[in-house]
């Protein structure tokens, strides 16, 4: 299983370097961090409130060719009401408002998620799907599928106060008013479990998308800091 | 916005000092650091067995070590305490692969319990002497001393919820004990 997920990434990434290296293109980098906070309303219902935010440092088209630069790209907030349907399935109904530059956006999502645990490692398999809605233009509609790991590194099952190693990958398809395109995200990162109800994972992200966009390719690698707390 | 967000981190990580609880450890270890006497069984037992991966493990204070193998193909678990005595040997199987009898037995409990269920995973579990496991494992020899029990995993439904359990059964396929599974959080892998 391990080695079918080091295929997948590889895969990608081979991709993404082919696409790289073909194409006019626009490399942005910063730091990204996140933070989640679920709680159980009963048995059944739970609530998640994230809020992400990517701040820019680096951009290689930056306008006054001045390439390092700080600048507040985007901030997310969104909460997700979920419900468990079976300890392995859950579905979750969720709200996020970006603020950013310009135009702040709503956005709606839906998704399902589904645990496969294998004898040495959790796999989560996430299918989402969001609408975005801005003033004057026509909605943006996604439909993602995204694959993460927790491998653990001490023993055959993540205990408090060990370390767990997650990688994933997430391909997004998007439509917007006749044009439509590719993203794929690839993350790897170090996961601290310090119990269940805390965990920290610190790693890379690293974003591609224009894939269906005739001479344009943009890449974003992000630094990456989320912190998951539940009540 | 910023400095929102860092008063979030900030208070987050204040949270953690206060949260560190740990009782269980569980850890891959090298074979070097397994005791003698856990060896020598081991190596009498399991004769040609070279890719072994050991295991240190504690449960409120009991101290064992676990060998996770495969041997003729099926997957082995042997938990030895640090003495060299046996605490048990547990080979994943197939559900399908139980004694009819005993199958029948644990189906009927699943179905008397549960309006759904589905097993996830049947180990057979051996205990007994060491002589007697370590004939069983390298001679093949089955001695009546020896204690039969399957340990399966299994997800069920009823009115009370949807849990996933573990389930102790002997070897007729009576129910010993069960115990709910907790899984852990999934939102890592959620959002």
């Amino acid at each position: 299983m391990r080695n079918h997920l080091f295929l997948i990434i590889t895969i990608a990434l081979a991709l993404v370097c082919q696409k790289q290296f073909a194409q006019d293109n626009r490399f942005i980098s910063g730091f990204f961090p996140e933070a989640s906070l679920s709680y159980k309303l009963n048995k059944t219902y739970s609530v998640t409130h994230k809020v992400e935010s990517q701040n820019g440092v680096y951009d290689n088209q930056s306008s006054l060719n001045d390439e390092w630069k700080y600048n507040h790209r985007q901030t997310d907030l969104q909460t997700f009401l979920g419900r468990r349907l079976t300890p392995f399935i859950k579905v979750d109904i969720g709200y996020q408002y970006r603020m950013q530059d310009g135009e702040n956006t709503n956005r709606t999502i839906q998704q399902i998620s589904i645990l496969q645990r294998q004898s040495n490692l959790r796999i989560g398999h996430r299918i989402r799907t969001d609408q975005t809605f801005f003033k004057n233009a026509a909605p943006l509609w996604r439909v993602r599928y995204r694959l993460k790991s927790q491998i653990p590194l001490q023993g055959f099952e993540v205990d408090p106060g060990e370390k767990y190693l997650s990688f994933s990958n997430e391909i997004i398809y998007m439509y917007q008013s006749g044009e439509d395109d590719i993203e794929n995200r690839v993350t790897a990162s170090l996961g601290f479990y310090f119990n269940d109800k805390n965990k920290l994972e610190i790693g890379l992200d690293y974003r591609t998308d224009d894939y269906l966009v005739e001479n344009r390719f943009r890449h974003r690698l992000w630094f990456k800091v989320g912190f998951y707390k539940s009540l | 916005m910023k400095n929102t967000l860092s008063l979030f981190l900030v208070l987050f990580t204040i949270q953690l000092a206060g949260a560190q609880t740990k009782v269980e450890v569980e850890k891959r270890i090298k074979k070097s650091e397994v005791p003698v006497e856990v060896l020598n069984w081991f190596e009498d037992a399991y004769e040609d067995i070279s890719r072994v991966k050991w295991f240190y493990q504690t449960e409120s204070d009991i101290v064992s070590f676990e060998a996770k193998l495969k041997h003729n193909k099926k997957k082995h678990s042997v938990e030895i305490n640090p003495n060299g005595n046996i605490i048990n040997i547990e080979v994943t199987i197939d559900f399908d692969d139980i004694d009819s009898k005993a199958k029948q037995r644990i189906e009927s409990y699943f179905k008397d319990t549960f309006s759904k269920f589905k097993v996830k995973k049947t180990q057979i579990q051996y205990l007994g002497s060491n002589d007697d496991l370590e004939d069983m494992i390298d001679e093949n020899e089955m001695s009546e001393d020896i204690t039969t029990n399957y340990e399966i995993e299994f997800y069920g439904k009823n009115e009370k919820g949807k849990e996933l359990w573990e389930g102790l059964f002997d070897n007729k396929g009576e129910l010993i004990n069960r115990r709910k599974i907790k899984i852990k959080s999934t939102d890592i892998l959620d959002y």
